[in-house]
């Protein structure tokens, strides 16, 4: 009974609530919304989002935050797109390079953070504007124009995808490869955060940086290795979606930032570090692509309006968590001063 | 000292009632706070009349910035009232505070980094400017204080920033001036010059409480001192009845309290038997210097002084926190001088930080989590993965044999009471099974029955021949525990003591500063 | 002479020194940019930059920060666009913007210093909010095809090539600095940021000020929305998407620490102006504007980093400063031989 009041009070359990909530809803509005084909297909196409804030939850428990891993999409896909296409090289030879290049963003902007002081927003700002600028003149670089996008990737065989379009777009065993990539990444992520020393390294930094200092942890490198881990979530993502829409273009990702950062802190990340899960991260991701389908499906809304509702969840649910939050934590412990 | 407010039944521990029925400016009754189980302030009664300069010392952890910062606005005292010229007044903010009449100048100083001298000290006034600057100008030729007004807070020595809180101080002209240590980073001259001004400010009629450590200032200021010890004031009465032994004397525990230390068993470290573990040779930091000293297995070495004598730095910097400016650190013969902490862990040292709540509670972490984190970098609690089981029997081991108090190792550490928080964080630190253990304010903030767990941990440590550093402002402690202290004064060694020469006057006349003769080996 | 030492350790100082540098590589890379033309035109386009740098410096230097004005741009250039096709007044658009931009700053204000809600996260919210609104506002249409007063205004000159919008832009900023750093009250600002409890010691109520600040930032947010409506004549459902990033990197450009406590709105503006002019100087430097972004990416960074190490650097500096003073042989004499 206790176990099941401890479950009450998780942040993992009104989130499911709100998810099971949303298919009730958006189920009895109409029908159709419930085919599995449908839902799977609105995740496959949120899930850039889904996989990157994944990783960017690891950036935010030890306090810091990453705004630049939506332009690494972009310079990921381009960087296949060119390296494939007009350098001729196999097609896995320049995932593995565009990924490569991707941890090399990640390590630049890490290092500033950790070992130069600077702050996680700053830079990462300044990442943004800078990996998708180099996605733009990268693309310049190719015989075809930046706006078109690269095209023609391997391939498809009558209906069927293989070899590097089948990531994007192929089945097993009637599920997307997306989506099991997802899950993969899912287990991959929830074991590396709530399994592994480094994820326990990585909670204990965000709480308090000092004392980790003083178990002998070494934080500044931990924190460098998050920001790694972001921006090759972000070259997956990249792939992926290149893969998906049989583009490579400079300008994949762009505007996703926000909707990464939302999706990791509804997840109940706290941006001062320290807490979080992935589970939760999972959860909001879903909650918030869910809505994006249900929504015009169900109600009309045009996609357009979309971030609206979602601006309010946001909202409301930081505010409540706040007010509430002070509550408990006023009583459990007064810290001096 | 009696004033004339309803309702007062006051006490006068010593001296006569001379001043009676004369309005106090300030009036403090019966106040008391405590964060979460931690009661800092037990009730504290305080009055000033106008032109008193009242000198208020205590040890470390007494309460005396709690009780300031109450009167101040800062904090809100969980009971008790405040009444300014015999008006009762709640003090929920500064500006409350501001308004009535009181100044609090800290203790460390709180000036704005980016704004320049004047527009530190102005800040926050209602007057034209014009004025403002003209007193300003005045204030400091009284202070003989020569500045430029114009150069930017963050490039002042502290001196100079403390110089810039007591101007601020000043341009108030509150009728109740707080002065929280405000000569700790002084020169003689500046010292002497701020005497004049509170000289002068006493002939205004202006109030003030002053709060220092040391003693010497007492007799040339005071009208009034007063002793605080755990959250209460042990002896008050004007300056003329007391002399510096007197206070010493208030500073250590009264008779009742002071047990028998468990010396009854003493069991002396065979030192001739024994090489040291540790040996400190002319170390070099940041905020203390050229100290030596060594260590031996089994002996519980005692560092007495005041805060800010350099303790904190030297252990810190040992541990691999700060820069090693000069010197060496041998453990059992080899160099580990300036090694990270990691290595250090790794080589048999462990450490107990002074402040948990900053350095040493990951708050909203399981007890668990807390006891292994300095585990993390061995195999002991696994190599890639965490292993829980492993975690919970390391920590449910600790949480036995120290007695914690705790409902599950789930439980978040920021849930426990500051004694039980204290025996994880000393948990954390055997748990790497060191050759040293370093304790900085091991009882501080936690209650008396943690307190004598925490001690007989300390014994247990020894004898299975742990070799143990501990850092202490608690004197009483240092003579329980100790088999040999030193005293650190101003970043250096002023005083070495065998187990015998370990008393409490000793200690904190030395820690204070009044060196003492060493007693020369009978 | 010594005013004129202080004017040059400015930030914002370095920040002009930038902009001049960046103008005469410009300048060398082709001479046919060093025109007064050429020049003023860099600072004409940067009125909205210059709009929204000001407005979100107040609450940068109260160590908050606010990234939802791009949003509150887009919608009150929505609101100004309908206003204008249904035939009202400039003074009706101007009043909207503001008190649009305020409601938003009441908003922010008050989940951010009352709540507590930490800034990035309650304005990430809000961004969401406003651009949801705007869709509704404008119906999800574009609004353009109006004429009429704001179009003559939108591009007129007052003297000397700069533009009507730019010189009051101008104006505003030296009223807002001399707020800034002039007043008693508008010191708070700083104060706040740079030391909240030292603020609160001296009676400063950093509720209040942290309010003020987003209202502010609101309304000048309101007011680049008008000056967007003004000039471009056709406001998209997107408009200002991205806007916040840009006008948060003119504020470090010019010399404002994220951190709070340090720069002033002379930076801002001058920030404001290397960052919308960036693409217009990189046509004449020969480089095609798609190395935008890039260049202002590394010049962010580079920035922000030799900044956030002398800035530790001094602060280390002074703590050791600190410590070894307490050991040297000159210290107090507080001791007595027994």
């Amino acid at each position: 009974m206790k176990a099941l009041k401890k479950l009450v009070h998780r942040w993992e359990f009104f989130l499911v609530i709100f998810l099971v909530l949303e298919f009730v809803v958006f189920g009895s509005a109409n029908p159709k919304f419930l085919r599995a084909n449908s839902i799977m297909t609105s995740i496959v196409n949120y899930i850039s989002v889904c996989i990157i804030s994944l990783f960017v939850t690891l950036v935010m428990i030890t306090g810091g935050i990453d705004i630049q891993a939506a332009s690494i999409i972009g310079l990921t896909s381009i960087i296949e797109g060119v390296l494939w296409s007009d350098a001729g090289l196999n097609i896995w030879v320049a995932v593995v390079i565009a990924i490569a290049a991707a941890a090399v963003c990640g390590a630049l902007s890490g290092f500033f953070v950790a070992y130069c002081g600077v702050q996680p927003m700053v830079v990462t700002l300044g990442g943004s504007f800078l990996y998708s600028g180099l996605a733009l003149l990268i693309s310049g670089m190719s015989a075809t124009p930046a706006y078109q996008g690269i095209s023609g990737f391997p391939a498809k065989v009558g209906k069927t995808f293989v070899g590097f379009r089948f990531l994007g777009k192929g089945e097993l065993l009637g599920i997307p490869m997306q989506i099991w990539i997802y899950l993969v990444l899912i287990l991959l992520c929830a074991w590396i955060l709530h399994r592994t020393k480094y994820g326990e390294r990585l909670y204990l930094i965000g709480v308090n940086q000092q004392a980790a200092e003083y178990s002998g942890i070494n934080t500044r490198l931990v924190i460098m290795s998050t920001y790694v881990l972001s921006a090759i979530s972000a070259a997956l993502a990249g792939t992926l979606l290149t893969s998906n829409m049989n583009s490579a273009k400079y300008n994949h990702g762009s505007g996703y930032t926000l909707a990464i950062i939302t999706a990791v802190v509804l997840g109940g990340t706290l941006n001062t570090g320290g807490k979080g899960s992935i589970l939760g991260t999972v959860l909001a991701s879903l909650i918030i692509c869910i809505l994006r389908y249900g929504l015009p499906l169900c109600f009309g809304v045009s996609t357009q309006n979309l971030d609206l509702p979602v601006g309010i969840i946001l909202v409301l649910v930081v505010l409540g968590r706040e007010i509430a939050g002070q509550h408990m934590l006023s009583a459990l412990f007064r810290k001096r001063g | 000292m009696l004033c004339s407010l309803p309702g007062w039944g006051g006490i006068a521990v010593t001296g006569e009632m001379t001043k009676q029925n004369l309005p106090c400016t300030l009036s403090v009754k019966d106040i008391t706070k405590s964060f979460g189980t931690n009661a800092v302030l037990k009730g504290v009664s305080i009055d000033l009349h106008a032109g008193d300069v009242l000198v208020l010392i205590g040890g470390n952890g007494a309460g005396k910035s709690t009780l300031m910062k109450i009167i101040m606005g800062i904090y809100r005292a969980d009971g008790g009232e405040i009444y300014i010229d015999g008006k009762a007044v709640n003090m929920t903010n500064p500006s409350a505070a501001l308004a009535a009449g009181v100044y609090m100048v800290p203790q460390e100083p709180m000036l704005f980094p980016n704004m320049t001298v004047e527009e530190n000290i102005l800040m926050g006034f209602h007057e034209s400017s014009q004025e403002l600057k003209k007193r300003l100008a005045k204030h400091m030729e009284e202070l003989g204080f020569k500045l430029n007004l114009q150069r930017k807070a963050n490039t002042l020595s502290i001196a100079e920033q403390q110089l810039v809180e007591i101007l601020r101080g000043m341009m108030r002209e509150a009728k109740v001036l707080i002065l929280d240590e405000p000569t700790s980073a002084l020169t003689f001259g500046e010292v002497q010059a701020l005497f004049r001004v509170v000289e002068d400010l006493k002939s205004k009629g202006i109030s003030m409480i002053y709060i220092t450590h040391r003693l010497t200032e007492v007799f040339e200021i005071a009208t009034d001192v007063a002793i605080m010890k755990d959250g209460v004031i042990t002896l008050r009465g004007p300056v003329g009845e007391f002399n510096k032994e007197m206070l010493i004397r208030g500073l250590l525990p009264t008779d009742a309290e002071m047990q028998e230390s468990g010396k009854g068993a003493y069991v002396p470290v065979p030192y001739d038997k024994l090489k040291p573990v540790m040996e400190v040779r002319n170390l070099s930091g940041y905020g203390f210097s050229d100290i030596s000293f060594d260590l031996y297995p089994g002996e519980i070495l005692g560092i007495a002084g005041v805060v800010g004598a350099g303790r904190t730095e030297l252990i810190s910097t040992i541990f691999g926190r700060d820069k090693v400016l000069g010197g060496t650190v041998m453990l059992d013969g080899r160099d580990i001088t300036g090694l990270p902490t990691a290595r250090i862990l790794k080589e048999g040292i462990n450490f107990v930080p002074e402040d948990r709540h900053y350095h040493g509670l990951f708050k909203i972490r399981s007890i668990s989590s807390n006891t292994t984190s300095a585990l993390l970098n061995t195999d002991e609690i696994g190599r890639v993965n965490i292993n829980r089981k492993r975690q919970n029997e390391i920590s449910r081991k600790y949480v036995d044999e120290f007695r914690t108090k705790i409902v599950s190792l789930e439980d978040l550490i920021g849930s426990l009471s500051g004694g039980n928080q204290q025996k994880v964080v000393i948990a954390r630190s055997l748990s790497t099974n060191p050759k040293v253990v370093i304790l900085d304010e091991p009882t501080r903030g936690i209650d008396a029955a943690a307190r004598g767990d925490v001690y007989n941990i300390i014994q247990q440590l020894k004898d299975a021949g742990v070799a143990v550093l501990m850092v202490s402002s608690d004197i009483e402690e240092v003579v329980e525990l100790a088999d040999r202290a030193v005293t650190v004064f101003q970043g250096r060694i002023n005083g070495e003591f065998g187990h015998d020469e370990i008393t409490q006057d000793v200690l904190t006349g030395a820690s204070f500063g009044i060196a003492q003769k060493k007693a020369v080996a009978e | 002479m010594n005013k004129i030492k202080d004017l040059f350790k400015a930030r914002w100082m370095s920040s002009l020194v930038f902009l001049i540098l960046l103008f005469l590589i410009t300048g060398i890379a082709d001479h046919n940019f060093l025109t007064y033309s050429n020049i003023i035109n860099c600072f004409n386009t940067a009125t909205m930059y210059t709009l929204l740098a000001i407005g979100i410096a107040f609450v940068i230097m109260t160590g908050e920060i606010d990234v939802s004005i791009g949003a509150t741009l887009g919608l009150t250039a929505a609101m100004t666009g309908l206003i204008a096709q249904s035939g009202g007044s400039i003074g009706k658009m101007l009043l909207i913007c503001v008190a649009v931009g305020a409601a938003v700053g009441v908003f922010n204000g008050v989940g951010v210093a009352f709540f507590g809600v930490p800034s990035l996260i309650f304005t990430l919210g809000t961004n969401g909010l406003i651009r949801g609104l705007i869709y509704i506002v404008t119906d999800g249409r574009t609004v353009e095809n109006f004429g009429g007063p704001i179009a003559y205004y939108g591009n007129k000159e007052l003297f000397a090539q700069i533009t009507l919008y730019y010189a009051l832009t101008v104006l505003l900023v030296a009223i807002a600095h001399i707020l800034l750093t002039r007043t008693r009250k508008g010191k708070y600002f700083i104060a706040v940021g740079d030391n909240p409890g030292g603020a609160n010691l001296v009676g400063i109520s950093v509720f209040r000020t942290k309010l003020i600040a987003y209202i502010l930032c609101g309304v000048f947010a309101g007011i680049a929305g008008y000056v967007f409506a003004s000039k471009y004549r056709q406001v998209m459902t997107v408009a200002g998407n991205g806007y916040e990033m840009t006008a948060i990197a003119a504020c470090v450009l010019g010399g404002i620490s994220l951190s709070g406590g340090l720069g002033n709105m002379v930076g801002a503006a001058i920030g404001a102006v290397i960052m919308s002019s960036i693409s217009r100087l990189l046509v004449f430097i020969g480089l095609p504007s798609d190395y935008n972004n890039t260049i202002t990416g590394v010049m962010l960074i580079v920035i922000v980093v030799v900044d956030s190490l002398t800035q530790r650097r001094s602060i280390e500096m002074s703590r050791r400063k600190r410590l070894l003073s307490r050991t040297a042989p000159g210290a107090v004499k507080g001791g007595d031989e027994a």
